[in-house]
């Protein structure tokens, strides 16, 4: 298999629907066979500027029967994350991504505090006692994020506008940024299918 | 290609001649054959089992090195795992400090003895390195990621700066993929040396850079020469190499982008077949090892099989050539050898024993144990041929019983066998000198060789001898208390007088002694005039044949009258030789020469003829006689004679009565039977039969009566000395008397005076002739006579003299 930019991958198809102020983007995720990837995250970030976002609390990567649970887990920027150990074992969570670096050397319970991923990006998450475990902290910098199911994802109350839609699923390599497609939001919902330039799932 | 023909020739030569060479060539020959066809299978064999374990270890040589390479991949992967899975490794990773990270890697590469170490990303971009000049790795690299793609470990080997790497890939997790650790070292001597170590092949790694077709030697455990050469060589199964023949076998290791990886894996044949040929050595030693012994052994045992053949073949040649005495050996070996030599002695000694059974049949007569007449014959000529020599001289004494088969018949075969053993008793101790050879030659015949005589005096000696044997012979026998008379009829012979060799020299005593015994007046000594064989008497034998075809021959007649009348009643027909130039031959000089060689027998039918016509001529004259003709013992023994005489009758018409046959006693005796036959059948035709000179022979009374004869005729002897001699004269009367009594007429022969004719009559005889009465007459004459004779004699008187006339009879 060659090696492809996932950029060079992507494909966009806008339908527009009726003349609302807000509107619906409906966008569908697939891999390079072009079935739909559940668990995927689609972002929408202004072409230019920047919308306001909350950090989110009580968020939480808890790890359970050796296993981080949720796998996927979507946060705004600045979002503090706490990584409760339900084993009885102990586990040393770390993270070498450049969005947020660090480590949770061996312990037990939950850490005394949280670890807040202040910038945008995705952060892999291992633990270094046990290499089969693995997590991924997306964070956002935008209030539009939403992830599929099987359904495709639905980014509700879009102002019509420039946006750069951003997908992103764990079979992405690691060390690769998540491929933006401009788009323009109209008054209508519409929909929108991103193709990813996915690996076999690890 | 002239000397080998010869040579195969002697060869051939020797095989045909000798039992013993053809057994060691066989055996020779079958066991080279034998080890010849083992030694090419073998040989085959072992080449078979050398090829095919060389292609064995080939290919276990083939997984060996794939094992090793494999076993190095892992160790490498070990390593490359262990650096990527380090904690501080993947945290200096995450702090993107490019020279740290290099750093980092050349100290794990070092740690584990690679050389090449670096880092990819997930893309399998090179990221950093810890050596210099890595990126024309890259396509190696991204193939390596195509086998890597499950996120797992692979190994590669590929060229690089001309020589062989092995690479290997392992992701890097943290703890998803977040790039590949590359590490990789060459493939060197030590491998290659373990290789060897571990499957005794020689291993050259050949390297052939992209795109080029030359192929090169990267490292090689062959020495540095053998090299040089293989890179010349395009590899292929069979390699000449300047140490040997290799087999080879080409493991293809890297076929890329970088170039070609082949390892060369090489077994030296030589060093594989060594130990085989080692044990060909071996066999082929044990081979010579066993022509010689089988040489030796074939050698000894074809001794033992012809040596003793070859004496039986000795022994065999021996007995052919008449040697009977010496016993043959080998005869107590058990074998089929043995049994032959049993065999043949066995034969020998019965020949032996057959050999001295024939001599003694050959040369002795079983009955008396004397010399036979065979050895005899030898002797006589050994003593020939000595005196010979000496000059001297040899004589042969012959002598045969009379009367033996009278003896035999009368007193039966057991006596005259008893009598030959005395006689052969006499002869040996009486009558012969010391050291005379006496022999049994044959019945009664006896002989003996007087030998180394001196010739001034040989004939008297052996006369002399013969004499002696005679008064021997003489004295009579005593045998189981009856006592024989007994003589011999004895003849001698001379050598060289009168015969030059030795059948000759005995046939002439022979002569002599058949001439003794006719003559009865002891032993004679050889005369050519006694042999019916000899030039003498041929020549007479053909000058009488002469003179009965030529009218030579004259018929005499002698009268014969009747004493009491005085008259003429018959004659006896006699016979005179009126030869031309030797005048009237007296019958005595022809008549036994007839009677020896049968030619008297033509004489006797010639003067019957005569005798029948002069009858018939004196009957038509108007005499009635009687006439005589004599038989001899060879008409006698004629059994055609009755028929001739009966012919002769019929042809000239004379009466058979007008005849008498005189015949001798001694005539008889020759064969009784047979002359008893033919006087019968005369006697039926009607002929008077008369017995002549009665009286000298031995006839009995009672044989004298079975004879159908009509007349005796008393011997003149007794009638001549009849007037002297008293016992003579009463001899004649006897004879007379016992002649009336048997109803016989008696003749009295050489009556010459007026007295004898009287003292007949007064006897009262029946017929006389003689001298006094007349001579024999030629026929003519006698008719004359008898005229005269009947005119004068009308009376009966005593007749006159009538002159001195010599009375010659036919015997």
């Amino acid at each position: 298999m060659s090696y492809l930019h996932p950029s060079l991958a992507a494909v966009l198809t806008l339908l527009i629907h009726g003349s609302a102020v807000a509107a619906t983007l409906s966008v569908s995720v697939t891999d390079a066979a072009g079935r739909p990837l559940p668990d995927a995250v689609v972002m929408l970030e202004p072409a230019s500027g920047r919308l306001p976002v909350k950090p989110m609390a009580g968020v939480e990567v808890g790890q359970a029967a050796r296993q981080f649970t949720p796998a996927v887990t979507v946060v705004t920027v600045g979002t503090p994350v706490n990584f409760p150990n339900h084993d009885t074992v102990r586990h040393h969570v770390y993270s070498f991504s450049p969005a947020k670096t660090f480590e949770l050397k061996l312990y037990a319970g939950v850490p005394a505090t949280p670890v807040v991923f202040d910038k945008p990006g995705v952060a892999v998450l291992g633990c270094n006692i046990h290499d089969q475990m693995a997590a991924w902290i997306v964070v956002v910098d935008t209030p539009h994020f939403a992830r599929t199911t099987t359904a495709p994802a639905h980014l509700a109350g879009v102002a019509p506008g420039n946006y750069r839609l951003k997908a992103w699923h764990p079979s992405l390599p690691a060390d690769v940024a998540p491929p933006a497609t401009p788009i323009t939001v109209g008054a209508d919902d519409q929909a929108a299918t991103v193709r990813l330039a996915t690996r076999a799932a690890p | 290609m002239t000397r080998p023909e010869p040579l195969l020739q002697t060869l051939k030569g020797l095989t045909r001649r000798s039992l013993g060479v053809r057994i060691v060539l066989l055996f020779l020959g079958l066991l080279l054959a034998v080890q010849a066809v083992s030694f090419i299978a073998i040989r085959a064999t072992i080449d078979r089992n050398a090829r095919t374990s060389i292609a064995g270890s080939l290919v276990a040589g083939d997984h060996l090195l794939h094992r090793l390479l494999d076993q190095n991949a892992q160790k490498l992967i070990q390593g490359a795992s262990l650096l990527a899975a380090d904690y501080g490794f993947r945290s200096a990773l995450a702090s993107h400090d490019n020279d740290t990270i290099a750093s980092v890697l050349a100290n794990h590469g070092d740690r584990i003895g690679a050389t090449v170490s670096a880092l990819l990303d997930t893309g399998f971009v090179l990221r950093a390195a810890a050596q210099p000049g890595l990126e024309e790795l890259q396509p190696a690299i991204y193939r390596l990621a195509e086998r890597a793609a499950s996120a797992k470990p692979a190994s590669e080997i590929v060229v690089l700066g001309r020589r062989p790497f092995q690479l290997v890939l392992v992701p890097m997790r943290a703890p998803v993929v977040v790039g590949w650790v590359l590490m990789g070292f060459p493939i060197d001597r030590p491998l290659m040396d373990e290789m060897r170590d571990l499957s005794s092949l020689h291993v050259s790694l050949q390297v052939r850079d992209h795109g080029q077709t030359e192929w090169r030697t990267a490292v090689s455990t062959l020495p540095l020469e053998a090299v040089s050469a293989l890179d010349a060589h395009t590899p292929d199964t069979s390699l000449e190499l300047p140490d040997g023949e290799y087999s080879s076998r080409q493991v293809t290791l890297a076929q890329g982008t970088t170039g070609d990886v082949t390892a060369l894996l090489m077994r030296s044949v030589d060093e594989a077949v060594a130990p085989y040929r080692r044990l060909q050595l071996g066999l082929g030693a044990l081979t010579l090892l066993g022509v010689v012994v089988f040489a030796v052994g074939s050698v000894l045992t074809a001794r033992r099989v012809t040596t003793p053949i070859r004496r039986l073949a000795a022994a065999a040649e021996r007995l052919g050539a008449g040697d009977y005495t010496t016993p043959l050996s080998g005869r107590h070996r058990a074998d089929e050898i043995g049994e032959l030599a049993q065999s043949f002695e066995r034969m020998r000694m019965n020949i032996a024993d057959q050999q001295q059974e024939i001599l003694k049949l050959a040369y002795w007569d079983t009955l008396t144990g004397l010399p036979n007449r065979v050895q005899f014959r030898n002797a006589v000529t050994e003593a020939t041929e000595a005196a010979r020599t000496a000059g001297r001289s040899v004589a042969v004494v012959m002598l045969d019983l009379d009367r033996f088969k009278h003896v035999n018949d009368v007193l039966g075969y057991r006596f005259g066998d008893l009598m030959l053993k005395g006689v052969a008793e006499r002869l040996v101790q009486q009558a012969v000198r010391g050291g005379d050879l006496v022999a049994r030659l044959d019945g009664d015949e006896f002989a003996v060789l007087l030998a180394d005589l001196d010739p001034a005096n040989d004939q008297a000696l052996a006369q002399s001898v013969a004499q002696r044997i005679n008064q021997a012979m003489d004295r009579s026998l005593t045998l189981e208390d009856q006592s024989v008379d007994i003589s011999a009829s004895i003849g001698v012979a001379l050598w060289p007088h009168h015969a030059a060799d030795t059948d000759t020299l005995l046939s002439r005593a022979e002569v002599a002694m058949y001439s003794a015994k006719r003559r009865r007046d002891g032993p004679t000594v050889y005369d050519p005039k006694l042999d019916a064989s000899s030039s003498q008497t041929l020549s007479l034998l053909t000058e009488l044949r002469h003179a009965v075809d030529h009218g030579e021959l004259r018929l005499y007649l002698q009268p014969k009258l009747g004493l009491d009348t005085a008259r003429v009643v018959g004659a006896e027909a006699l016979m005179r030789w009126q030869h031309p130039q030797r005048g009237l031959v007296p019958p005595m000089e022809f008549i036994p020469f007839a009677e020896q060689t049968g030619f008297v027998r033509v004489l006797t039918m010639w003067i019957f003829e005569q005798a029948a016509r002069e009858w018939k001529r004196l009957h038509d004259n108007g005499l009635q006689l009687t006439l005589s003709v004599n038989l001899s013992t060879r008409d006698l023994l004629d059994q055609e004679l009755p028929q001739k005489f009966e012919a002769l009758l019929i042809r000239h018409t004379v009466p058979a009565e007008a005849f008498c046959l005189e015949i001798t006693e001694s005539a008889i005796m020759d064969d009784p039977e047979r002359a008893l036959g033919t006087l019968e059948r005369l006697n039926g035709l009607g002929f008077r039969l008369s017995i002549d000179d009665f009286g000298t022979g031995y006839s009995s009374l009672a044989y004298l009566k079975r004879l159908p004869v009509d007349e005796l005729k008393i011997d003149k002897s007794f009638v001549l000395s009849m007037e002297r001699d008293l016992d003579d004269a009463r001899i004649v009367r006897s004879t007379i008397d016992l002649a009336h009594g048997l109803g016989l007429t008696v003749v009295a022969e050489g009556v010459e005076n007026a007295q004898a004719w009287e003292l007949l009559r007064a006897l009262h005889c029946d017929e006389a002739q003689g001298f006094h009465m007349s001579r024999p007459l030629p026929a003519d004459e006698f008719l004359r006579w008898s005229m005269l004779w009947t005119a004068r004699h009308a009376q009966p008187a005593l007749p006159a003299g009538s002159g001195p006339d010599i009375s010659v009879t036919l015997h």
